[in-house]
Protein backbone atom coordinates (compact mmCIF):
# COMPACT_ATOMS: atom_id res chain seq x y z
CA UNK A 1 0.00 0.00 0.00
CA UNK A 2 1.61 3.13 -1.11
CA UNK A 3 -0.65 5.68 0.83
CA UNK A 4 1.10 7.54 3.16
CA UNK A 5 4.56 6.58 1.94
CA UNK A 6 7.09 10.00 1.52
CA UNK A 7 7.97 10.11 -2.59
CA UNK A 8 11.36 8.87 -1.77
CA UNK A 9 10.65 5.58 -0.45
CA UNK A 10 8.18 4.97 -3.26
CA UNK A 11 10.55 5.68 -5.87
CA UNK A 12 13.20 3.56 -3.61
CA UNK A 13 10.77 0.79 -3.76
CA UNK A 14 9.91 1.05 -7.36
CA UNK A 15 13.69 1.05 -7.87
CA UNK A 16 13.73 -2.19 -5.72
CA UNK A 17 11.36 -3.83 -8.51
CA UNK A 18 13.11 -2.89 -11.58
CA UNK A 19 15.92 -4.20 -10.44
CA UNK A 20 14.95 -7.45 -8.29
CA UNK A 21 12.60 -8.68 -10.96
CA UNK A 22 15.27 -9.31 -13.45
CA UNK A 23 17.39 -10.30 -10.75
CA UNK A 24 14.94 -12.97 -9.55
CA UNK A 25 14.42 -14.12 -12.80
CA UNK A 26 17.94 -15.22 -13.47
CA UNK A 27 18.48 -16.69 -10.07
CA UNK A 28 16.00 -18.87 -10.67
CA UNK A 29 17.40 -19.90 -14.18
CA UNK A 30 18.83 -23.58 -14.73
CA UNK A 31 22.10 -21.38 -15.77
CA UNK A 32 21.78 -19.72 -12.16
CA UNK A 33 21.95 -23.41 -10.90
CA UNK A 34 24.28 -24.93 -13.35
CA UNK A 35 26.89 -21.95 -11.77
CA UNK A 36 25.71 -22.84 -8.22
CA UNK A 37 26.76 -26.23 -9.04
CA UNK A 38 30.02 -26.00 -10.80
CA UNK A 39 30.70 -23.47 -8.16
CA UNK A 40 29.71 -26.04 -5.15
CA UNK A 41 31.71 -28.78 -6.64
CA UNK A 42 34.92 -26.29 -7.30
CA UNK A 43 34.83 -24.82 -3.84
CA UNK A 44 34.53 -28.17 -2.49
CA UNK A 45 37.58 -29.87 -4.88
CA UNK A 46 40.01 -26.69 -3.71
CA UNK A 47 38.93 -27.14 0.39
CA UNK A 48 39.95 -30.93 -0.26
CA UNK A 49 42.88 -30.67 -1.72
CA UNK A 50 44.08 -27.98 0.94
CA UNK A 51 42.93 -29.82 3.24
CA UNK A 52 44.72 -33.01 1.92
CA UNK A 53 47.98 -30.66 1.88
CA UNK A 54 47.84 -29.67 5.31
CA UNK A 55 47.05 -33.58 6.25
CA UNK A 56 50.42 -34.37 4.80
CA UNK A 57 52.27 -31.71 6.69
CA UNK A 58 51.17 -32.25 9.90
CA UNK A 59 51.22 -36.20 9.18
CA UNK A 60 55.28 -35.54 8.81
CA UNK A 61 55.23 -33.73 12.15
CA UNK A 62 53.44 -36.58 13.75
CA UNK A 63 50.31 -34.59 14.54
CA UNK A 64 46.23 -34.90 13.93
CA UNK A 65 44.90 -33.52 11.13
CA UNK A 66 41.18 -31.43 11.35
CA UNK A 67 40.41 -34.38 8.84
CA UNK A 68 41.87 -37.04 11.95
CA UNK A 69 39.72 -35.20 14.31
CA UNK A 70 36.36 -35.35 12.26
CA UNK A 71 36.88 -39.02 11.91
CA UNK A 72 37.38 -39.43 15.58
CA UNK A 73 34.30 -37.18 16.12
CA UNK A 74 32.19 -39.65 13.56
CA UNK A 75 33.28 -42.51 15.52
CA UNK A 76 32.33 -41.24 18.45
CA UNK A 77 29.10 -39.68 17.19
CA UNK A 78 27.98 -43.38 16.15
CA UNK A 79 28.99 -44.72 19.59
CA UNK A 80 27.13 -41.92 20.96
CA UNK A 81 24.23 -43.36 19.07
CA UNK A 82 24.57 -46.85 19.53
CA UNK A 83 24.18 -46.01 23.32
CA UNK A 84 21.12 -43.96 22.87
CA UNK A 85 19.76 -46.81 20.99
CA UNK A 86 20.69 -49.21 23.62
CA UNK A 87 19.18 -47.45 26.85
CA UNK A 88 16.21 -47.02 24.54
CA UNK A 89 15.89 -50.80 24.07
CA UNK A 90 16.69 -51.06 27.73
CA UNK A 91 14.05 -48.59 28.95
CA UNK A 92 11.39 -50.32 26.74
CA UNK A 93 12.04 -53.39 28.21
CA UNK A 94 11.56 -52.11 31.22
CA UNK A 95 8.62 -50.61 30.93
CA UNK A 96 7.10 -53.52 29.28
CA UNK A 97 8.24 -55.49 32.58
CA UNK A 98 6.31 -53.02 34.93
CA UNK A 99 3.47 -53.11 32.58
CA UNK A 100 3.08 -56.74 32.81
CA UNK A 101 4.08 -56.25 36.55
CA UNK A 102 1.20 -54.09 36.95
CA UNK B 1 -4.43 20.70 -4.91
CA UNK B 2 -4.15 20.20 -1.19
CA UNK B 3 -5.88 22.60 1.01
CA UNK B 4 -3.67 25.26 2.78
CA UNK B 5 -2.02 24.48 6.11
CA UNK B 6 -3.96 25.74 9.30
CA UNK B 7 -0.52 27.19 11.19
CA UNK B 8 -1.58 25.59 13.88
CA UNK B 9 -1.20 22.27 12.03
CA UNK B 10 1.62 23.25 10.41
CA UNK B 11 3.05 23.73 14.02
CA UNK B 12 1.91 20.30 15.49
CA UNK B 13 3.49 18.80 11.86
CA UNK B 14 6.72 20.65 11.95
CA UNK B 15 7.48 19.27 16.01
CA UNK B 16 6.37 15.77 15.30
CA UNK B 17 9.27 15.45 12.51
CA UNK B 18 11.58 16.88 14.84
CA UNK B 19 10.76 14.61 17.34
CA UNK B 20 10.62 11.54 14.95
CA UNK B 21 13.89 13.02 13.27
CA UNK B 22 15.58 12.43 16.98
CA UNK B 23 14.30 9.38 17.39
CA UNK B 24 15.40 8.39 14.34
CA UNK B 25 18.96 9.75 15.18
CA UNK B 26 18.50 7.73 18.52
CA UNK B 27 17.17 4.04 17.18
CA UNK B 28 20.05 4.67 13.94
CA UNK B 29 22.62 4.86 16.22
CA UNK B 30 21.24 1.87 18.45
CA UNK B 31 20.50 0.04 15.35
CA UNK B 32 24.35 0.39 14.37
CA UNK B 33 26.08 -0.51 17.59
CA UNK B 34 23.83 -3.16 17.64
CA UNK B 35 22.45 -2.51 21.43
CA UNK B 36 19.22 -3.18 22.60
CA UNK B 37 18.47 -5.79 20.91
CA UNK B 38 15.01 -7.30 21.14
CA UNK B 39 14.76 -10.63 22.98
CA UNK B 40 14.11 -13.07 21.10
CA UNK B 41 11.95 -16.83 22.81
CA UNK B 42 11.40 -14.71 25.35
CA UNK B 43 8.06 -16.34 26.63
CA UNK B 44 9.17 -18.83 30.05
CA UNK B 45 9.24 -22.50 29.55
CA UNK B 46 11.15 -25.29 31.41
CA UNK B 47 12.99 -28.19 29.58
CA UNK B 48 10.60 -30.98 30.42
CA UNK B 49 12.86 -33.55 28.18
CA UNK B 50 15.87 -34.03 25.91
CA UNK B 51 18.11 -36.13 24.05
CA UNK B 52 20.76 -35.57 21.67
CA UNK B 53 19.97 -31.54 20.27
CA UNK B 54 16.46 -32.44 20.78
CA UNK B 55 14.77 -30.44 23.52
CA UNK B 56 11.00 -30.27 24.22
CA UNK B 57 9.74 -27.19 25.79
CA UNK B 58 6.77 -26.47 28.18
CA UNK B 59 5.70 -22.92 28.37
CA UNK B 60 4.97 -21.26 31.84
CA UNK B 61 3.17 -18.47 31.19
CA UNK B 62 -0.58 -17.73 31.04
CA UNK B 63 -3.55 -17.47 32.92
CA UNK B 64 -4.86 -20.85 33.30
CA UNK B 65 -4.76 -23.85 31.10
CA UNK B 66 -8.75 -24.22 29.60
CA UNK B 67 -8.16 -26.35 27.19
CA UNK B 68 -7.18 -29.74 26.85
CA UNK B 69 -5.41 -32.15 24.85
CA UNK B 70 -1.91 -30.18 25.17
CA UNK B 71 -0.86 -28.22 21.80
CA UNK B 72 2.81 -29.71 20.74
CA UNK B 73 4.53 -27.61 18.10
CA UNK B 74 7.36 -29.98 15.91
CA UNK B 75 9.49 -27.26 14.31
CA UNK B 76 11.17 -27.56 11.21
CA UNK B 77 14.63 -28.93 10.84
CA UNK B 78 15.78 -26.07 8.43
CA UNK B 79 15.59 -22.73 10.66
CA UNK B 80 15.28 -21.90 14.58
CA UNK B 81 12.39 -22.35 16.56
CA UNK B 82 11.98 -18.69 18.04
CA UNK B 83 9.87 -17.59 14.59
CA UNK B 84 7.06 -18.99 16.47
CA UNK B 85 7.93 -17.27 19.72
CA UNK B 86 9.59 -14.20 17.92
CA UNK B 87 8.75 -11.49 21.16
CA UNK B 88 6.89 -10.81 23.77
CA UNK B 89 3.42 -9.14 22.23
CA UNK B 90 4.58 -10.91 18.56
CA UNK B 91 4.56 -14.70 19.07
CA UNK B 92 2.11 -17.69 17.93
CA UNK B 93 3.24 -19.99 21.27
CA UNK B 94 2.11 -16.60 23.59
CA UNK B 95 -1.31 -16.11 21.84
CA UNK B 96 -2.21 -19.41 22.33
CA UNK B 97 -0.61 -20.17 25.84
CA UNK B 98 -2.89 -16.56 26.56
CA UNK B 99 -5.41 -18.78 24.79
CA UNK B 100 -5.67 -21.06 27.63
CA UNK B 101 -4.07 -23.26 25.45
CA UNK B 102 -1.05 -26.02 27.28
CA UNK B 103 1.77 -25.41 24.81
CA UNK B 104 4.91 -27.66 24.39
CA UNK B 105 7.42 -27.14 21.63
CA UNK B 106 9.79 -29.75 20.00
CA UNK B 107 13.19 -27.58 19.12
CA UNK B 108 15.65 -30.07 17.27
CA UNK B 109 18.90 -27.74 18.56
CA UNK B 110 21.56 -27.00 16.31
CA UNK B 111 22.66 -30.28 14.22
CA UNK B 112 26.42 -30.88 13.81
CA UNK B 113 28.79 -33.41 12.72
CA UNK B 114 26.94 -35.94 15.38
CA UNK B 115 23.90 -35.79 13.99
CA UNK B 116 25.02 -35.85 9.85
CA UNK B 117 23.00 -39.78 10.40
CA UNK B 118 19.89 -38.53 11.67
CA UNK B 119 17.87 -39.65 8.80
CA UNK B 120 14.01 -38.86 9.07
CA UNK B 121 13.38 -41.83 11.05
CA UNK B 122 15.58 -40.74 13.61
CA UNK B 123 12.57 -37.75 14.14
CA UNK B 124 9.53 -39.55 13.37
CA UNK B 125 10.36 -42.90 14.98
CA UNK B 126 13.25 -41.85 17.35
CA UNK B 127 12.38 -38.41 18.93
CA UNK B 128 9.05 -37.73 18.31
CA UNK B 129 7.20 -40.65 20.54
CA UNK B 130 9.72 -40.19 23.44
CA UNK B 131 8.79 -36.58 23.48
CA UNK B 132 5.61 -36.88 22.98
CA UNK B 133 5.67 -39.41 25.80
CA UNK B 134 7.08 -36.67 28.02
CA UNK B 135 4.32 -34.82 27.37
CA UNK B 136 1.99 -37.30 28.61
CA UNK B 137 4.15 -37.81 31.63
CA UNK B 138 3.98 -34.20 32.40
CA UNK B 139 0.01 -33.56 31.59
CA UNK B 140 -1.71 -36.69 31.73
CA UNK B 141 -3.21 -36.29 29.03
CA UNK B 142 -3.31 -39.58 26.53
CA UNK B 143 -3.89 -37.75 23.42
CA UNK B 144 -2.41 -34.47 21.99
CA UNK B 145 -2.65 -31.37 19.28
CA UNK B 146 0.28 -31.99 17.23
CA UNK B 147 0.98 -28.89 15.12
CA UNK B 148 3.74 -29.18 12.54
CA UNK B 149 5.57 -25.84 11.14
CA UNK B 150 6.85 -26.34 7.68
CA UNK B 151 8.82 -29.73 7.59
CA UNK B 152 7.92 -30.07 11.48
CA UNK B 153 4.39 -30.87 10.09
CA UNK B 154 5.84 -33.20 7.31
CA UNK B 155 7.47 -35.29 10.63
CA UNK B 156 4.63 -34.96 12.56
CA UNK B 157 2.35 -36.09 9.54
CA UNK B 158 4.71 -38.93 9.30
CA UNK B 159 4.41 -39.63 12.97
CA UNK B 160 0.54 -39.64 13.43
CA UNK B 161 0.12 -41.94 10.34
CA UNK B 162 2.70 -44.16 10.79
CA UNK B 163 2.24 -45.65 14.17
CA UNK B 164 -1.29 -47.70 15.70
CA UNK B 165 -0.35 -45.94 19.06
CA UNK B 166 -0.14 -42.32 17.94
CA UNK B 167 -2.67 -40.71 20.25
CA UNK B 168 -3.47 -37.98 17.89
CA UNK B 169 -6.38 -35.83 18.29
CA UNK B 170 -5.55 -33.56 15.95
CA UNK B 171 -3.09 -32.58 13.22
CA UNK B 172 -1.59 -29.14 12.33
CA UNK B 173 0.34 -28.76 9.56
CA UNK B 174 1.55 -25.10 8.81
CA UNK B 175 2.92 -24.33 5.75
CA UNK B 176 3.74 -28.10 5.05
CA UNK B 177 5.22 -29.24 1.86
CA UNK B 178 3.75 -32.24 0.45
CA UNK B 179 3.53 -31.64 -3.69
CA UNK B 180 7.67 -30.96 -4.15
CA UNK B 181 6.93 -30.36 -7.67
CA UNK B 182 5.28 -27.10 -6.29
CA UNK B 183 8.08 -26.07 -4.40
CA UNK B 184 9.83 -23.63 -6.81
CA UNK B 185 13.39 -23.14 -8.45
CA UNK B 186 16.05 -24.58 -6.31
CA UNK B 187 14.13 -27.82 -5.31
CA UNK B 188 13.85 -28.28 -9.42
CA UNK B 189 17.27 -27.93 -9.85
CA UNK B 190 17.92 -30.83 -7.45
CA UNK B 191 14.75 -33.14 -8.87
CA UNK B 192 16.49 -32.20 -12.38
CA UNK B 193 20.11 -32.98 -11.27
CA UNK B 194 21.56 -30.17 -12.15
CA UNK B 195 22.06 -29.95 -8.21
CA UNK B 196 22.75 -33.37 -6.16
CA UNK B 197 22.28 -33.60 -2.73
CA UNK B 198 26.37 -34.16 -2.10
CA UNK B 199 26.74 -30.44 -3.99
CA UNK B 200 25.43 -29.16 -0.74
CA UNK B 201 26.70 -31.64 1.94
CA UNK B 202 29.96 -30.27 3.43
CA UNK B 203 32.71 -31.98 4.84
CA UNK B 204 30.53 -32.46 8.69
CA UNK B 205 28.13 -34.65 6.82
CA UNK B 206 25.52 -31.95 6.79
CA UNK B 207 24.08 -28.76 4.55
CA UNK B 208 25.79 -26.08 6.50
CA UNK B 209 23.61 -23.16 7.61
CA UNK B 210 25.36 -20.62 5.13
CA UNK B 211 23.97 -23.20 2.03
CA UNK B 212 20.35 -23.02 3.61
CA UNK B 213 20.48 -19.07 3.90
CA UNK B 214 22.22 -18.51 0.81
CA UNK B 215 19.16 -20.12 -1.14
CA UNK B 216 16.63 -18.35 0.96
CA UNK B 217 18.50 -14.87 -0.11
CA UNK B 218 18.85 -15.80 -3.31
CA UNK B 219 15.07 -16.15 -4.01
CA UNK B 220 14.90 -12.44 -3.67
CA UNK B 221 18.20 -11.03 -3.05
CA UNK B 222 17.19 -7.10 -3.47
CA UNK B 223 14.59 -7.15 -1.59
CA UNK B 224 16.84 -6.01 1.37
CA UNK B 225 16.96 -3.25 -0.39
CA UNK B 226 13.28 -2.15 -0.03
CA UNK B 227 13.58 -3.76 3.76
CA UNK B 228 16.07 -1.12 4.54
CA UNK B 229 14.77 2.07 3.21
CA UNK B 230 11.10 1.23 4.96
CA UNK B 231 13.33 0.86 8.08
CA UNK B 232 14.90 4.18 7.78
CA UNK B 233 11.49 6.04 6.93
CA UNK B 234 10.15 3.51 10.44
CA UNK B 235 13.77 4.37 12.41
CA UNK B 236 11.33 6.77 15.04
CA UNK B 237 8.88 3.65 15.69
CA UNK B 238 10.63 1.52 18.03
CA UNK B 239 8.15 -1.33 17.68
CA UNK B 240 8.94 -1.55 14.41
CA UNK B 241 12.66 -1.18 14.85
CA UNK B 242 12.12 -4.04 17.38
CA UNK B 243 10.37 -6.04 14.95
CA UNK B 244 12.55 -5.37 11.96
CA UNK B 245 15.74 -6.59 14.03
CA UNK B 246 14.18 -9.54 15.21
CA UNK B 247 12.79 -10.23 11.89
CA UNK B 248 16.49 -9.92 10.34
CA UNK B 249 18.26 -11.89 13.07
CA UNK B 250 16.06 -15.00 12.07
CA UNK B 251 15.80 -14.65 8.81
CA UNK B 252 19.76 -15.06 8.58
CA UNK B 253 19.64 -17.70 12.01
CA UNK B 254 19.70 -20.81 10.11
CA UNK B 255 20.93 -24.61 11.09
CA UNK B 256 22.59 -27.38 9.43
CA UNK B 257 20.83 -29.78 7.68
CA UNK B 258 21.37 -32.76 8.83
CA UNK B 259 22.97 -34.90 5.52
CA UNK B 260 20.64 -37.97 6.11
CA UNK B 261 17.50 -36.65 6.07
CA UNK B 262 18.59 -34.17 3.73
CA UNK B 263 19.21 -37.10 1.22
CA UNK B 264 16.13 -38.75 1.82
CA UNK B 265 14.49 -35.39 1.10
CA UNK B 266 16.31 -34.78 -2.19
CA UNK B 267 15.75 -38.29 -3.25
CA UNK B 268 12.11 -39.35 -1.80
CA UNK B 269 10.32 -36.14 -1.46
CA UNK B 270 12.02 -34.10 -4.05
CA UNK B 271 13.17 -36.51 -7.32
CA UNK B 272 10.08 -38.93 -7.09
CA UNK B 273 7.49 -36.93 -5.10
CA UNK B 274 6.35 -39.96 -3.06
CA UNK B 275 4.20 -37.84 -1.10
CA UNK B 276 1.95 -36.84 -3.53
CA UNK B 277 1.14 -40.83 -3.92
CA UNK B 278 0.36 -40.78 -0.18
CA UNK B 279 3.01 -43.57 0.92
CA UNK B 280 6.39 -42.74 1.79
CA UNK B 281 9.25 -44.93 3.26
CA UNK B 282 10.35 -44.49 6.52
CA UNK B 283 12.80 -46.52 7.85
CA UNK B 284 12.22 -50.11 7.28
CA UNK B 285 8.19 -49.25 6.55
CA UNK B 286 5.77 -47.26 3.91
CA UNK B 287 4.17 -45.11 5.89
CA UNK B 288 0.71 -44.26 4.73
CA UNK B 289 -0.46 -40.62 5.02
CA UNK B 290 -4.06 -41.19 5.23
CA UNK B 291 -4.10 -43.37 7.93
CA UNK B 292 -3.80 -40.08 10.46
CA UNK B 293 -7.02 -40.83 12.26
CA UNK B 294 -7.52 -37.13 14.05
CA UNK B 295 -8.53 -34.03 12.58
CA UNK B 296 -6.55 -32.71 10.21
CA UNK B 297 -6.14 -28.56 9.88
CA UNK B 298 -4.02 -27.32 6.65
CA UNK B 299 -2.54 -23.85 6.78
CA UNK B 300 -1.48 -22.46 4.19
CA UNK B 301 -0.64 -18.95 3.33
CA UNK B 302 -1.17 -17.57 0.11
CA UNK B 303 1.85 -15.42 -0.62
CA UNK B 304 4.10 -18.19 0.79
CA UNK B 305 7.44 -17.69 -1.39
CA UNK B 306 9.30 -20.62 -0.03
CA UNK B 307 6.40 -23.12 0.63
CA UNK B 308 3.58 -22.20 -1.85
CA UNK B 309 0.31 -22.84 -1.54
CA UNK B 310 0.12 -25.11 -4.40
CA UNK B 311 2.44 -27.83 -2.91
CA UNK B 312 0.52 -27.56 0.57
CA UNK B 313 -2.74 -27.52 -1.01
CA UNK B 314 -2.38 -31.59 -1.70
CA UNK B 315 -2.90 -32.71 1.45
CA UNK B 316 -6.36 -31.88 2.21
CA UNK B 317 -6.70 -34.90 -0.76
CA UNK B 318 -3.56 -37.07 1.13
CA UNK B 319 -3.69 -36.47 4.73
CA UNK B 320 -6.26 -38.47 7.24
CA UNK B 321 -9.38 -39.33 6.50
CA UNK B 322 -11.33 -37.23 3.70
CA UNK B 323 -14.36 -36.44 6.10
CA UNK B 324 -11.87 -34.64 8.91
CA UNK B 325 -9.31 -32.50 6.82
CA UNK B 326 -9.56 -28.82 7.45
CA UNK B 327 -8.21 -26.36 5.10
CA UNK B 328 -7.69 -22.67 7.01
CA UNK B 329 -6.32 -20.28 3.66
CA UNK B 330 -4.67 -17.21 5.32
CA UNK B 331 -3.13 -13.81 3.36
CA UNK B 332 0.53 -13.68 4.29
CA UNK B 333 3.79 -15.26 3.59
CA UNK B 334 5.95 -18.24 5.27
CA UNK B 335 6.32 -16.37 8.33
CA UNK B 336 2.83 -15.41 8.92
CA UNK B 337 2.55 -18.22 11.45
CA UNK B 338 4.87 -16.56 13.77
CA UNK B 339 5.10 -12.70 13.29
CA UNK B 340 3.38 -9.81 11.25
CA UNK B 341 0.44 -7.70 11.15
CA UNK B 342 -1.36 -10.71 9.22
CA UNK B 343 -0.28 -13.10 11.72
CA UNK B 344 -2.12 -10.97 14.46
CA UNK B 345 -4.83 -10.40 12.29
CA UNK B 346 -5.42 -13.35 10.78
CA UNK B 347 -3.11 -16.40 11.43
CA UNK B 348 -2.79 -16.74 15.28
CA UNK B 349 -7.09 -15.96 16.12
CA UNK B 350 -7.94 -18.47 13.51
CA UNK B 351 -5.98 -21.09 13.61
CA UNK B 352 -6.22 -21.00 17.75
CA UNK B 353 -9.85 -20.95 17.66
CA UNK B 354 -9.74 -23.95 14.99
CA UNK B 355 -7.39 -25.80 17.56
CA UNK B 356 -9.87 -24.72 21.00
CA UNK B 357 -12.75 -25.80 18.98
CA UNK B 358 -11.35 -29.45 18.59
CA UNK B 359 -10.25 -29.59 22.19
CA UNK B 360 -12.17 -30.05 25.51
CA UNK B 361 -12.95 -27.26 27.69
CA UNK B 362 -11.50 -27.71 31.41
CA UNK B 363 -14.49 -27.48 33.98
CA UNK B 364 -11.99 -26.32 36.28
CA UNK B 365 -9.61 -23.87 35.03
CA UNK B 366 -5.64 -25.42 35.93
CA UNK B 367 -2.70 -22.76 37.01
CA UNK B 368 0.06 -24.41 34.78
CA UNK B 369 1.74 -26.29 36.82
CA UNK B 370 5.86 -26.96 37.34
CA UNK B 371 7.15 -29.66 35.13
CA UNK B 372 8.82 -30.82 38.43
CA UNK B 373 5.33 -31.28 40.26
CA UNK B 374 5.08 -34.84 41.12
CA UNK B 375 1.57 -34.99 39.44
CA UNK B 376 -0.58 -33.18 37.17
CA UNK B 377 -4.46 -32.01 38.34
CA UNK B 378 -6.66 -33.83 36.68
CA UNK B 379 -10.19 -32.27 35.60
CA UNK B 380 -13.64 -33.17 34.36
CA UNK B 381 -13.93 -32.05 30.54
CA UNK B 382 -16.57 -30.86 28.32
CA UNK B 383 -16.27 -30.66 24.92
CA UNK B 384 -15.26 -27.52 23.90
CA UNK B 385 -17.57 -26.51 21.21
CA UNK B 386 -20.49 -29.18 19.67
CA UNK B 387 -20.44 -26.73 16.48
CA UNK B 388 -16.81 -26.98 15.44
CA UNK B 389 -16.47 -27.18 12.13
CA UNK B 390 -16.32 -30.45 10.93
CA UNK B 391 -16.57 -29.68 7.04
CA UNK B 392 -14.12 -31.20 4.89
CA UNK B 393 -12.04 -28.54 2.89
CA UNK B 394 -13.75 -25.64 4.30
CA UNK B 395 -12.52 -21.98 3.89
CA UNK B 396 -12.10 -21.48 7.86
Amino acid sequence: MSVGRPLWLRAVLRLERAIGEPIEAATRSDAYFDVVAHATRAHARTIGAAEEISRRCLHLLNLPAGTDVRRVREQLARMERRMAALSDEIADLEHGRDAAAG
Amino acid sequence: MAPPLHPAHLIARVNRDVERSLLRARNGLRYVAGTHRPKLGATPKDVVWRRGRAQLWRYRRGPAVRYAPPVVIVHSLVSRSYILDLRPGSSMVEYLVNAGLDVFMLDWGVPDELDADNGLATYVDGYLPRALAAVRRETGCRDVTLAGYCLGGLMAALYAAGRDDAAVRNLVLMATPIDFDEMGSMVAALREGRLSAEDLIDTTGNVPAEALYSGFYMLAPTTEIAQKATLLENLWNDQFVEGFQAMAQWSRDHVPFPGAAFREVAELLVRENALMSGRIRVGDRVVDLGRVRGEVLVAMAERDNVVPSGATEPALAIVGDPARRHALRLPGGHVTFGTGRSAFKHTMPRMTEWITAHSDRLDTEQTPWRSDASSPPTARRSRASSTASRTPTARS
